[in-house]
């Protein structure tokens, strides 16, 4: 889609005038909402972040929670035990996150497809088991709670315009990865990843740095949590968490860039609204993901555009 | 806290049987995904529920017969029978739609039934933890080399050889079997020469399914049976079969030993971590092997 | 410029490629013939670095290349097309073909220059060497069989090859399309100077086309010489043309 002057412009100012509702949603809403929608932006930056992985890089990415948690654990530990500057204990947890998808990216790449995803998910397992096990250090299955986090954040309005001004950033960064050359790149090695090597591509390589730029967005995502919650716990990294983004993307389209953001919004308001009337909201999550890969395998804004723009893709690589 | 670190030999050896005992569990399991993954190559995470009703199951059974030890067989018997009936519907009903599909939709999918069962679960059998007591004959323990032995331990330890021996038969003596293995390697050629894959992949998910039921039954006595039980197993499960190798039978019961052993021995050592051990042992197996132990069905 | 000598590759004790031996020259277009399971998509693999030989040398502008890795391979000047339609489906044509030339460009790791921005001359001019121009902003899933046979020549073609190696590039095109394919290979040779090695089934189309042809089969190379020699060896005849 070539964006002429025109659209490009129609864009930006719908951009900035979502972002002026959004900037001045504490000021009228009840402060639930305002929580409400700031755990919106984080799920939506997390799922969004998997995306990157999954929908740009086609890597079954099955435990990206991992790189949540560890975002999580890192900041809230550091403000914990250590005395180090509050900015540099946010502006470091992120590469923890990085590192450790350094790490494991390194043993998984040599893999593809369904055996990535499955020692993706059992080296993540190992960072899951320990955090969950070692009381002394990380609080066990209690987690950290009462994370220090200086006041001018922690407020709800306040953790709100964090999180919003952090995860339009973050945003805004993938947003310019995945249309760079590298972004490009990328695509291409989702689509055909032995063709990519004969075009003098390292796909290895490629898809490492891929795994650290999603790890590392996942640990902002991770961040923004504790700054909200005051808290971190083993949940934050388990598996069924890892499926639940995954859903989001699904939800929303993971072809597409908001896809996942979509995908978050729903999912999270729906679990607050469901969640008062029943508590088998998780059963409704089912029916919808089954509705999903029945009728809507491209997702919410994915259906949306095949019906507006491409009527021609064809879905024989599905297959 | 006060636990002595000593380990003596009679320790070891008892150490050795409880692990064993949990390894025919894993094994009953794994193979029963691992079978699901080789040849329809759907991994399954429901599996784990079916394991979780199978015990929920049996423990509806029992206390129906007022926990005789007549009861207690019917129980075994009857609750994977139960798990491989509501299999078979949701085979037929939903997953033969979307063989076609990519792994990551059929993994989603499965997601989507788990997170169903559990709340049926829920729903029928409530959410406080249940216990079933074994029947007479397995309560105590039978003495062995001068060490007290659990006697349903033994019991679980007979009924291990006696699943991969009839696994063994099923895969390679029955035509079923025979078909399935073929299916595995190359679906298209199956469905050409004229057989039905597709109600051959039915029985095979139902096979499947029946274990999970199997093996929930069987744990259901020595265990609290709880609405998080399904969590636990299918993360191992799923370790289990990608160690052992996708869809090779023979590698769950590799990777079940490592996984059970580690596990029980590591509670020797740190008994805090001992839950790490397992999870290590992989991660070491997968660095070096990343496809698995035991060669792949596919 | 290339030249194969006493390779071999076995998968599981079948032995696809017993002995192949295959000299290129720069500037030259040569055509590997032989029946179905000669080893001619095998020997290919083996000189894009898609797989390792197991014995013998792949020497390429006086290195030997054989077992490297094919992304290294390409970077050396030496690019495939294939035989089953291998493109890109999800990108456009015009993102297809610009992938190709970001990577020889070394611009896979830049990750914040626009993408539009970047290599869209290079790719326009490919595009129109090879005909593709009025359809460089459809989906590349959407072309069609024809169609996309040129956009993996042109995939092929972004990373700026010395030696251009493609799998039959006219399998399956309607007489129309493999004359103009043809024309195009002929251009690219001519006129850019590309050394082109191709199979083919058609043995018409090889004979009229090709300096020199090479002979397969089983896994053995019979001869190499120009197309008269071919024809006239008694070898051949009798292996390969039949009584034709």
């Amino acid at each position: 889609m070539p964006p002429d002057g025109l659209s490009r412009l129609k864009w930006f100012t719908l951009g900035m005038a979502v972002l002026i509702v959004l900037a001045l949603c504490p000021q009228f809403l009840p402060r639930f909402f305002t929580y409400l929608l700031a755990l919106i932006l984080i799920t939506g930056l997390m799922a969004t972040s998997l995306n990157v992985a999954l929908g740009f890089g086609g890597m079954y990415q099955f435990h990206h929670a991992v790189f949540y948690g560890v975002g999580a654990y890192s900041v809230s530990l550091m403000l914990i035990k250590t005395n180090l500057p509050i900015a540099l204990c946010f502006f470091t947890a992120p590469f923890a996150s990085a590192v450790l998808a350094l790490v494991m990216g390194f043993i998984c790449v040599r893999l593809s497809k369904l055996y990535f995803g499955m020692l993706q998910l059992s080296l993540g397992s190992l960072v899951w088991v320990v955090v969950y096990r070692w009381y002394s250090f990380t609080g066990g299955d209690d987690g950290l709670h009462g994370v220090p986090i200086p006041s001018l954040i922690s407020s709800v309005s306040g953790s709100f315009y964090f999180t919003l001004i952090v995860s339009v950033v973050s945003l805004g960064l993938m947003y310019v990865i995945l249309n760079s050359p590298f972004g490009q790149i990328l695509q291409a090695i989702r689509d055909n990843p032995e063709r990519s090597e004969t075009i003098g591509v390292h796909v290895r390589a490629h898809q490492l740095v891929t795994q650290v730029i999603a790890g590392f967005f996942a640990g902002v995502a991770g961040v923004l949590f504790v700054t909200v919650e005051g808290s971190a716990f083993p949940d934050l990294m388990s598996w069924t968490l890892s499926l639940e983004f995954l859903i989001m993307c699904l939800l929303g389209g993971w072809f597409t860039f908001l896809g996942p953001m979509l995908g978050a919004a729903i999912i999270v308001s729906l679990r607050t609204m469901v969640g008062v009337y029943t508590e088998y909201w998780t059963t409704v999550l089912a029916i919808i993901l089954m509705l999903l890969i029945f009728f809507l395998p491209e997702g919410v804004i994915g259906y949306l555009e095949g019906f507006f723009k491409r009527p021609d893709v064809s879905t024989e690589e599905d297959r | 806290m006060d636990f002595s670190t000593t380990i003596t030999f009679n320790g070891l050896i008892q150490q050795f049987i409880v692990g064993l005992s949990r390894t025919t569990i894993l094994f009953i399991v794994s193979s029963g995904l691992s079978l699901v993954l080789g040849v329809l190559r759907i991994p399954n995470v429901a599996h784990g529920s079916l394991y979780m009703l199978g015990a929920f199951l049996c423990y509806s059974v029992a206390t129906l017969f007022g926990n005789s030890p007549i009861g207690f067989w019917f129980a075994i018997l009857l609750a994977p029978i139960g798990v491989a009936i509501i299999s078979l519907a949701t085979e037929r009903g939903l997953f033969c739609h979307l063989y076609d599909r990519e792994h990551l939709m059929l993994l989603l999918f499965t997601f989507a039934l788990m997170l169903i069962f559990h709340d049926a679960v829920k729903l029928i059998w409530g959410s406080e933890y249940r216990s079933l007591t074994p029947p007479v004959i397995f309560q105590g323990s039978l003495p062995i080399l001068g060490m007290p032995f659990p006697k349903y331990n033994l019991f679980l330890l007979s009924i291990g050889p006696i699943v991969a021996v009839g696994l063994w038969f099923l895969t390679q003596r029955t035509k079923i079997g025979k078909i399935a293995r073929a299916a595995a390697v190359d679906r298209d050629m199956v469905g050409a020469v004229g057989i039905n894959v597709s109600w051959v992949f039915a029985s095979v998910f139902v096979i499947g399914c029946f274990l999970a039921g199997l093996g929930g039954a069987l744990v259901a006595p020595t265990q609290n049976i709880t609405q998080g039980m399904d969590h636990t197993i299918i993360m191992e499960a799923f370790l289990i079969v990608i160690i052992g190798g996708l869809g090779n039978v023979w590698g769950a019961l590799l990777g079940a030993l490592i996984f059970g052993l580690t596990d029980s021995m590591g509670i020797m050592i740190l008994p805090q971590f001992s839950i790490v051990f397992p999870y290590a042992a992989v991660v070491i197996v997968l660095i070096f092997r990343p496809k698995g132990l035991l060669r792949a069905t596919w | 410029m290339l030249s194969v000598k006493d390779v071999q590759k076995s998968f599981d004790r079948f032995l696809a490629v017993k002995n192949a031996n295959l000299e290129v020259e720069r500037g030259e277009i040569v055509a590997v013939i032989g029946p179905n399971g000669a080893g001619k998509s095998t020997l290919f693999g083996l000189i894009a670095g898609r797989l390792a030989p197991d014995k013998g040398r792949i020497i390429f502008k006086g290195k030997d290349i054989g077992g490297l890795a094919s992304y290294l391979i390409c970077r050396r000047g030496l690019s495939m097309s294939f035989q089953i339609v291998n493109v890109f489906n999800r990108l456009t044509v015009f993102e297809n073909v610009q992938v190709s030339v970001l990577s020889r460009l070394r611009r896979a790791f830049d990750l914040i220059t626009p993408s539009k921005r970047v290599a869209v001359e290079e790719t326009r001019e490919i595009l129109k060497s090879v005909g593709l121009s009025n359809v460089e902003n459809r989906a590349s899933g959407s072309l069609s069989h024809g169609e996309r046979k040129v956009l993996e020549i042109a995939i092929a073609l972004g990373a700026n090859p010395e030696l251009l190696i493609l799998d039959e590039p006219t399998a399956g095109m309607a007489p129309d399309e493999t004359a103009s394919t043809i024309k195009l290979l002929e251009y690219l040779n001519s006129d850019l100077g590309l050394t082109i090695l191709f199979c083919e089934h058609d043995i018409e189309l090889v004979f009229s086309f090709a300096n020199r042809v090479m002979v397969m089969r089983q896994g053995v190379s019979i001869v190499q010489g120009t197309p008269q020699e071919v024809k006239d060896n008694e070898q051949v005849r009798e292996a390969y043309l039949g009584g034709s």
